[in-house]
């Protein structure tokens, strides 16, 4: 019996990779089209990352990467005992689980509210308003953020002052306590609306027919949302979730850089990526700068996989 | 190398030797055209700047630089045609370490690369990228002439060799650093005396009092020092500023930590008053030049400190007398701490060898002719024309000195001739200090006072007398890979946050603890080894100083 089904499933295997084979065969012309964009791949981002064994050397720019010299684990053991380090890697993982609680699921909300607008003028003018920060660069929106909340003449400091809630301007930029609340409200501000389209797009996707069923049996608006809207969207959520979770460690570049300026934030501003900047771009010091982003590069990675395996409990997994 | 050099250079020196007076030099230049007439006799391979065509590229190597197009104005263009020299920018898009880089590692260095002195010029020397000079001097007559026997002995490499070629070096004073006050405020406060820190403590609070919506002191970009460096000098007999920017201070014969030097703790015992009071301006750390010249330009501050107020005091003067003839600004004598002598307190510094350095590098074909143009722009031919124009508009002929004579255009055409000068800006790539400032002062002085430019006055009657020299403390800064560069980013790190956090104390015991800990922080990261460093370092300048 037990023969039998071993040579049963063999004899399915074999005829499952031919089909796959033959499968294959028929779709060349199809096949070829991908083949571009491997090349593109392979070109611009597997063969530069000979450039991460830069991280083992002391690289020396004017003797090129075959004369430099090999130093082993050198530089990420200089990183590990830096005294930069804990401070870097504190402020690196709380502003971005900040980011991922805050500024994750305000587009979900953001979607699923413009979803229940029923004027779509309305609704296009809240939609074409609220991702056009998108488009600004940091430096823009930096500078939006810097007279709103600066001391002389600063908006917010005139409007609490002319609430009398205050009573002496406050100079939210120098009070560390106050940071990344500000990081994260800019954040949001600027990415919600961009972000949204997606989830917008997945809820127009839905079929109309289940909310009309749903109503007939008496569901509420929320009740709609709770058990139609959120359950169809969910799989879109998890792979963004998943990507957004091999991310962790990017708290966040142009804008730590640019609001952070005053040294006072260092302490609550300082993440990896404005250290490697520093360090590797003004210090010029590039093994070393390299060695911190692939100690980055490599925990992002085990983050994703990581993610990956929850995701695939429920089935919407990216791999 | 050397002989090849001559060999090249020899075929064309000769060809022209003959041709040496022919060129339509102004003729008052009989002096400088007599020193290098006088090489050629038992120099013969000298080149002589447009008897032929050069031709090469030029980087400047800063974020903010961009060449304009060489002879797209006109004093460019008259020695684009007169002299055949002709450059191609190449420029830095607005993210100079990485162009430069990229080009250090692909191999194609520009002919001439314009930066600054200290740990880049060193590494792309050892990497023996650069030409030396040394073979040049004896045969074009301006850099040694101009440059001075002291600064040439500090520019040299470890190696000996002169491989730099400064910008605006000078041998005496100049700079713009000190306090600008605004006349208005000033007059309706009765004019008091603003001479020691209690005066102008006092002053502050009175401004605060009468004028709740003027900020009473704005100490410029303070996060990169400015104001606060300025108040550092009120507090120690010929304390340089340049000690904060160092962040050592020199004590017998050596440097010694910043935050345990007294002048330095209670400078930032006063500045952290002045800004707990609020009278000093809330956003010092974060505010950016935009807003300091806003402030100017609106007279919403009563008084300035900073590295170079007279940019914007010049500018501000003019706007604010738009309004009001009384109103404008003045530069006052630096403020000092009760009890010192006020003509040995320095608001700012000046180094002979001034700002920054052009370089050329071993791409470059014929190395000796471009040095013998950058020689010529240097000279007072060369600076005559880059900086005032060609000859015949804003000037005419030369006196004894070489100082050009101004012609009545040069007061009269004061728009064009802004103008002109605004055009060369980013050409000064050699600028000759001394020779300019004393022609233009020389004629400045000739003028009545409301007819000077409000720069030259304030530059003639403090700015240029309160500036120490710190030509000593130059290149102190470590290689950034090193082990002291390492340490030294770290400081730099440290150093940023201290300042700050006892800027923002909340009591002047705080402000000393404060320093403490930061003294305490940097002695575990190795700020001593920083320190002895620097020391070595210091003790080698003053040692090539004397030659």
């Amino acid at each position: 019996m037990a023969e039998i089904t071993a040579a049963v499933t063999k004899q399915q295997q074999a005829l499952k990779s031919k089909s796959k084979v033959r499968r294959f065969l028929r779709q060349w012309d199809l096949q070829l089209m991908v083949i571009p964009a491997l090349l593109l791949i392979f070109v611009f981002s597997y063969i530069p990352m000979y450039g991460v064994l830069t991280a083992f050397q002391d690289y020396n720019i004017f003797k090129g990467f075959l004369d430099s010299p090999w130093v082993g684990f050198k530089h990420f053991e200089m990183f590990f005992h830096a005294p930069e380090f804990e401070r870097v890697m504190r402020n690196t993982i709380i502003i971005s689980v900040l980011k991922l609680a805050i500024g994750f699921p305000a587009p979900i909300v953001l979607a699923l509210m413009l979803n229940e607008v029923k004027n779509m003028y309305f609704k296009r003018f809240v939609q074409t308003v609220s991702y056009l920060p998108h488009f600004l660069s940091w430096v823009i929106v930096s500078g939006f953020a810097m007279s709103i909340l600066s001391v002389e003449n600063g908006s917010l400091n005139m409007l609490l002052q002319s609430l009398n809630l205050i009573k002496e301007p406050i100079s939210f930029l120098s009070i560390p306590e106050y940071f990344w609340t500000i990081i994260v409200t800019t954040g949001v501000w600027k990415e919600i609306g961009f972000s949204s389209i997606v989830y917008l797009a997945a809820i127009a996707g839905i079929d109309p027919s289940m909310y009309e069923a749903a109503s007939i049996d008496g569901a509420s608006r929320f009740k709609q949302i709770y058990v139609i809207t959120i359950p169809t969207i969910m799989p879109v959520v998890i792979i963004f979730m998943i990507l957004a979770i091999g991310n962790l460690l990017s708290a966040g570049f142009e804008d730590l850089l640019l609001l952070g300026v005053n040294p006072i934030l260092r302490d609550v501003s300082d993440v990896l990526d404005t250290y490697v900047y520093r360090t590797g771009i003004t210090g010029q010091r590039f093994s070393y700068a390299t060695a911190v982003g692939l100690f980055k590069a490599i925990i992002s990675v085990g983050l994703l996989a990581f993610a990956n395996l929850l995701a695939r409990r429920t089935g919407n997994s990216l791999w | 190398m050397l002989v090849s050099v001559m060999a090249l250079t020899g075929c064309s020196g000769n060809g022209n030797g003959n041709g040496n007076k022919a060129t339509n030099e102004p003729a008052a230049t009989n002096s400088e055209t007599a020193a290098a007439s006088e090489a050629p006799a038992s120099e013969p391979s000298v080149f002589k700047l447009g008897s032929e065509p050069i031709n090469f590229s030029f980087y400047g190597h800063y974020d903010w630089y961009s060449m304009p197009a060489w002879g797209g104005d006109e004093a460019t263009k008259w020695i684009k045609d007169n002299m055949k020299v002709d450059i191609t920018p190449v420029q830095s898009g607005g993210n100079a370490a990485q162009k430069l880089n990229t080009m250090i590692a692909s191999g194609k260095l520009p002919d001439v690369i314009w930066m600054d002195r200290g740990a880049d010029v060193e590494k792309l020397r050892e990497a023996g990228m650069l030409v030396p000079f040394d073979d040049y001097l004896d045969k074009y007559p301006n850099f040694k002439k101009w440059v001075g026997e002291e600064a040439i002995n500090m520019l040299r490499s470890k190696d000996g060799k002169i491989y730099q070629f400064p910008n605006w070096y000078t041998s005496q004073p100049n700079g713009n650093a000190g306090y600008l006050v605004n006349k208005k405020i000033y007059a309706e406060l009765g004019s008091p005396a603003i001479e020691t820190t209690d005066d102008f403590y006092n002053y502050l609070k009175q401004v605060k009092e009468k004028y709740p919506n003027v900020t009473p002191f704005n100490p410029d970009l303070a996060i990169d020092g400015q104001g606060l460096d300025v108040l550092y000098g009120a507090f120690g007999e010929d304390y340089s500023p340049a000690y904060v920017a160092n962040r050592a201070v020199p004590s017998g014969d050596k440097l010694t930590s910043l935050f345990l030097d007294p002048v330095f703790r209670e400078s930032m015992q006063f500045a952290s008053k002045l800004f707990r009071e609020k009278l000093m301006s809330p956003d010092a750390l974060t505010q950016t030049k935009d807003q300091v010249k806003e402030q100017a330009y609106n007279g919403t501050a009563a008084v300035f400190a900073g590295a170079s107020p007279t940019e914007y005091g010049a500018v501000g003067d003019s706007e604010l007398k738009k309004k009001d003839p009384n109103s404008g600004y003045m530069m006052i004598w630096p403020v000092h701490k009760a009890g010192l002598d006020k003509s040995k307190i320095w608001s700012g510094t000046y180094t002979q060898l001034g700002w920054n350095v052009s370089v050329i590098t071993k791409s470059a074909k014929d190395p000796e002719k471009i040095f013998a143009f950058l020689d010529y722009l240097t000279g007072p031919e060369g600076t005559r024309t880059l900086f005032w124009g060609p000859e015949g508009i804003y000037w005419k002929g030369t006196d004894a000195d070489g100082a050009p004579i101004f012609t009545d255009a040069y007061t009269s055409d004061v728009e064009g001739r802004t103008k002109m000068m605004d055009a060369t800006v980013n050409f000064q790539w050699n600028g000759n200090t001394v020779f300019i400032d004393t022609s233009k002062m020389k004629f400045e002085l000739t003028l009545p006072e409301e007819q000077q430019s409000w720069e030259a006055r304030w530059q003639n009657a403090i700015t240029w007398k309160t500036q120490k020299n710190a030509t000593e403390y130059i290149n102190l800064a470590p290689a950034p890979d090193s082990e002291e560069g390492i340490i030294a980013q770290s400081f730099e790190e440290l150093y940023k946050e201290a300042r700050a956090k006892a800027l923002y104390a909340k009591s002047d015991e705080e402000v000393l603890a404060i320093l403490d800990k930061a003294q305490k922080d940097a002695e575990a990261i190795g700020y001593d080894k920083l320190l002895a460093f620097k020391t070595t370092k210091w003790q080698e300048n003053l040692k090539s100083m004397k030659g």
